[in-house]
């Protein structure tokens, strides 16, 4: 019965969670550079994180374009087709070595241990079209595969459209609008998820049980419409919607695409509303933004099979996302500093959940708090260091306890995990990187030690990660 | 398009700006297609009208429009070999043509140029020692007798007034290691120590227009 209930548990908690915990985070796209004719650092302090000019860059949606074009014009001089004579491509690789600080519990139940050390040959390997399709129409559009799936996938993917006018004092108006798959992709700064920090991890490790739906939960899963502003370069304003945009979903009567059903899982009622503002404030080499950002998502929980059937209405579990961010830049030709945080916070009313007995509460809470300190050298040397907590309310049903040696469990129904990612980077060029980075755990799943009830402690979970990323 | 050598009696120029149309000959469309790139691309790195908000990014305001074809047309060539014409400039010159070029600079140099912040006394006393009668003893020649004595500069040498410390020892250092090769400022910048690079630029960075 109890391990019934366990199973239970654990499946309404991947319903809840979804599976973008483990989506592959940011990347830097060369054929930017390849299309501005411009080097790296003009758009990142060191890639991916944006500088100034980056963000323009991306708010004016690719389109800044050096390179021969093929073009047509009408008899008003309109363009009608301006497209580059080489296509916008880039690639990137990601090739890592993985030493998890304890092994896990042999997965058949035995008294035998897992490895603790993981090659990834790749790790990853993505394919970007990223760059001008049209005048005022831009796309960065990614293929991935990685070593965890063995298969390709789409991965982050913005398509926009922008426009800008000069206003009275000269200042800019830039307005576009993005049709894109994860929330926050579409964002500017490197302080919200999609683009935050850690840029890259393992995919090897342990990955704690907790995390709101706009930090990832959603990614690629989703298929937003947005429309933005941008005056003067500082104030930023934006507001879409989100709908399910599932991959590899299909409708089990037809076996087309669509329209899903009870046999999807964690479908959005109706649409999702997102919400950002935020202010950027230059000084000298200095620059300072502050903002707030959120959605509110209401998922329909269904996940039901022939055998048991589930229907794709009534109660949603509703996860309203409210989050603040900030980030401090200093790019200096020497040395380049920033700083970046945020802190999500999310109300949960599970209303779906509590009626089927998945969850002990009908409402929970959870935030994430991330700031992570970067320094670099010359744009070849550098070091991070990052704080990370995610908080909430203990609830049995949603981060359970496991009948034996699980690892991704909670002994005491909290999600509480904090911890530390200490990183050193080294760049021999600039699409060049090398980084080692150290995470390690003070709390993982509500617990500093044996918070499995298995005698796990959170400092097992730590890692040690070698990577070598390449941009090209 | 020739380039010529550069001396500092004035008969060379940095520049390249043969031929160029004249401001008088820009019409309206020109000027405003050169409104909406210096507003809607140039600024994001050199400022609201030319006014750079970062010292890695010079100022334009009130630059001479000739001076500013001149480089616009180097970085075009690839001639200009510092390392952030490199990293910006070949690529945002590469689509220019001379109209836009043309109407670009003269956009600039219509802008009101201002002083920048004030540095430290003893730097700026040195500095405009420098600037204005040279150091013969280190073979450096007074600064304003090719960019003028209040650093405005002429069509063919650089305003220099306001102009950013950072930006300033910078281009002195490029022209010192010939990254930047222009063989009269080379010459001239040669003998300049680092503490001597900062007191001119901290003069001419607090200087008006």
């Amino acid at each position: 019965m109890q391990h019934a209930q366990w199973i239970r548990g654990a499946w309404i908690l991947l319903l809840l969670l979804g599976l973008g915990l483990a989506a592959p985070v940011a990347k830097a796209v060369p054929s930017f550079a390849r299309q501005t004719g411009m080097a790296c650092e003009a758009c990142h302090t060191v890639f991916p994180e944006l500088t100034h000019f980056g963000r323009v860059f991306k708010a004016n949606a690719f389109t800044l374009d050096n390179l021969k074009q093929v073009r047509d014009i009408d008899a008003t001089k309109q363009e009608l087709l301006s497209l580059a004579t080489l296509p916008p491509l880039a690639a990137m690789v990601q090739v890592s070595q993985t030493w998890l600080n304890s092994p896990l519990p042999d997965g058949t139940g035995g008294p035998g241990k897992s490895q603790t050390s993981t090659v990834g040959f790749p790790q990853q390997i993505s394919l970007f079209y990223a760059g001008k399709v049209a005048p005022h129409v831009g796309a960065m559009i990614q293929l991935t595969y990685g070593n965890d799936s063995g298969t390709i996938g789409i991965d982050n993917t913005d398509l926009r459209y922008a426009n800008s006018v000069v206003l009275e004092h000269e200042r800019s108006l830039i307005y576009g609008v993005s049709v894109n798959n994860n929330p926050t992709v579409q964002d500017l700064w490197n302080s919200t998820p999609a683009w935050g920090y850690p840029y890259a991890s393992t995919n090897a490790g342990v990955s704690p049980l907790a995390g709101t739906e706009i930090d990832g939960g959603l990614a690629q899963d989703v298929a937003g419409i947005s429309a933005y502003v941008m005056w003067n370069e500082a104030l930023y304003g934006e507001l879409g919607v989100y709908r399910s945009a599932k991959q590899g979903a299909a409708n089990p009567i037809t076996g087309a695409a669509g329209p899903l059903d009870g046999t999807t899982s964690n479908v959005i009622s109706g649409v999702a509303p997102y919400g950002r503002v935020a202010y950027e404030y230059q000084w000298g080499r200095h620059n300072l933004e502050v903002g707030v950002y959120g959605a509110n998502f209401k998922l329909l929980p269904g996940g039901g099979s022939v055998g048991t059937p589930a229907a794709l209405s009534g109660p949603v579990n509703e996860f309203r996302d409210v989050a603040e961010d900030f980030q401090y830049q200093f790019v200096g030709d020497e040395h380049l500093f920033s700083l970046a945080g945020t802190r999500i916070h999310e109300s949960m009313r599970l209303a779906a959940s509590f009626a089927a007995g998945a969850v002990t509460n009908p409402s929970d809470d959870l935030t994430t708090i991330r700031v992570t300190g970067t320094y670099y050298y010359h744009r070849k040397l550098g070091a991070a260091i990052t704080h990370f907590s995610t908080t909430g309310s203990v609830d049995s049903g949603l981060y359970p306890a496991g009948p034996a040696p699980g690892v991704i469990t909670s002994a005491n129904g909290s999600p509480d995990t904090k911890g530390w990612i200490a990183e050193l980077n080294y760049l021999p060029w600039l699409n060049t990187k090398l980084s080692l980075q150290y995470t390690t755990y003070t709390q993982f799943n509500g617990g500093d030690n044996n918070y499995d009830g298995f005698g796990r402690n959170a400092s097992a979970n730590g890692s040690t990660y070698l990577l070598l990323w390449l941009t090209f | 398009m020739k380039r010529r050598l550069v001396s500092l009696s004035g008969t060379m120029v940095l520049g390249l700006g043969l031929g160029l149309a004249h401001a008088d000959d820009i019409d309206a469309a020109a000027r405003i297609a050169a409104q909406r790139v210096a507003v809607g691309t140039c600024a994001t790195c050199h400022g609201p009208q030319g006014h750079s908000l970062s010292p890695k990014f010079p100022v334009l305001a009130g630059q001479h429009a000739k001076y500013l074809v001149a480089q616009l047309q180097a970085f075009k060539a690839q001639t200009r070999g510092d390392p952030d014409a490199l990293g910006y400039m070949w690529g945002m010159a590469a689509p220019l043509n001379e109209e836009l070029m043309t109407s670009l600079a003269d956009y600039y140099s219509r802008q009101t140029p201002i002083a920048g912040p004030t540095g430290g006394a003893a730097l700026i006393t040195r500095g405009k020692d420098i600037y204005q009668n040279g150091d013969s003893a280190a073979g450096i020649p007074p600064c304003g007798g090719c960019h003028g004595a209040a650093a405005a500069g002429t069509d063919d040498f650089p305003r220099l007034a306001g102009q950013h410390v950072q930006y300033v020892m910078k281009q002195l250092r490029s022209f010192q290691n010939n990254m930047r090769n222009v063989a009269v400022m080379h010459g001239v910048a040669r003998g300049l120590q680092l503490n001597d690079m900062e007191a001119v630029a901290t003069y001419l960075q607090a200087l008006g227009p």
